[in-house]
């Protein structure tokens, strides 16, 4: 009969549990959730001014008016302002993300990992002005539409949005630190997002009330997203 | 499943998972290199040398034997005037790794099920 023998400090059990607990090690020391979270809250805030200021509603000249089927008409409201910040901002977001996560984890003696999420994100970035530019195109030669849209097309229209993008990008995140708080909070987030808030919060802010349709949702979303940048910090101090 | 089903039989010879282990790979510290190393991409000595709670000269042994079994890559650089030795693992290493991973497992599941009362 023959016996085999490993070493007590080859013992399979051990040198299993040494191994996830290195990998996890290392996984922990890459994450930049907090950093991450903090500049997407930031580009979240910074657009809900310049959504104020270039929100614009056409309601004097006839001319500019929305024909309905029913005979009535409604006012001609453009967000231009928002379309041309949100592309160039979250670009800018990203890419401040992934310089930041490759100079901090190269301090730490680390490789990083976060390129796939900002390469997701700036595809998404992409997504997202390709749709706004072909509904734009389409607006161009075809009368605005007067019936509400389908569910579906809704969330779609919401989950390409910067908002739902962010949030898109989070769960590639998520994935690429092993984070399974971030992803719990991403599902949150996301949630959040994609239903919208204003049935039980609408104020009535700027153009007879066209602001209140969607402010307080960009405001949760960046209260949200800062408060998630706060909780990660804290609980990554705690760690060290 | 029968009983005479689980009994290997005496005549085939079965390849124990410890025959499998590469002796390079199957040791705790280099273990742990190729461990972070495959985590992180790529590591700093400085780095290795703090989590596997080496001295320098040790460390570098183990590099050594890694490097020179094809396992992994160290590049040498520098940080502003402050010299950093970079490891980073091979296709060879990866495989390594995964193989040992395997392998380990397989000797914990069959320890399990062959002698289930050892754990209590």
């Amino acid at each position: 009969m023959t016996t085999y023998s490993v070493p007590a400090s080859g013992d399979p059990r051990r040198l299993l549990s040494d191994v996830r607990t290195l990998a996890h090690r290392v996984r922990l020391d890459q994450r930049v959730t907090w950093v991450a979270l903090l500049v997407l809250a930031a580009v979240t805030f910074a657009a809900i001014p310049i959504d104020w200021y270039s929100l614009h509603a056409d309601c004097g000249s006839a001319s500019a008016w929305i024909n309905n089927v029913d005979g009535s008409s409604t006012c001609h409201i453009r967000r231009e302002g928002a379309m041309f910040y949100w592309p160039p901002a979250l670009m800018l977001a990203y890419t401040a993300i992934a310089v930041y996560a490759v100079r901090v984890t190269r301090a730490r003696g680390l490789g990083a990992r976060v390129l796939p999420y900002a390469l997701t994100g700036v595809a998404l970035t992409v997504l997202f002005t390709a749709a706004w530019l072909l509904v734009r195109l389409y607006l161009a030669n075809h009368p605005a539409p007067t019936d509400p849209f389908p569910d579906w097309v809704m969330l779609l229209d919401r989950l390409v949005a910067p908002a739902g993008t962010i949030g898109v990008a989070l769960l590639v995140l998520a994935r690429l630190e092993r984070n399974v708080a971030l992803l719990v909070f991403t599902l949150g987030y996301l949630v959040l997002v994609l239903v919208p808030i204003n049935f039980f919060w609408r104020p009535n802010w700027g153009y007879a009330g066209i602001l209140g349709e969607f402010l307080p949702q960009q405001i949760v979303n960046g209260v949200v997203l800062l408060l998630g940048a706060v909780g990660f910090a804290v609980a990554r101090r705690r760690h060290r | 499943m029968t009983a005479e089903a689980e009994t290997p039989d005496p005549h085939e010879p079965f390849a124990h998972p410890v025959t499998g282990l590469d002796e390079v790979v199957h040791q705790r510290v280099r273990l742990g290199i190729l461990t972070i190393a495959h985590e992180a991409r790529r590591v700093e000595f400085g780095y290795l040398r703090t989590h596997l709670e080496l001295t320098a000269g040790n460390l570098s042994k183990h590099l050594s034997v890694l490097e020179a079994a094809g396992l992994i890559e160290v590049e040498k650089g520098y940080a502003g005037r402050r010299g950093r030795t970079w490891i980073m693992l091979t296709a060879a290493g990866n495989t390594a790794l995964a193989d040992e991973i395997g392998r380990l497992k397989q000797l914990i599941a069959r320890v399990e099920t062959t002698d289930p009362q050892e754990d209590r």
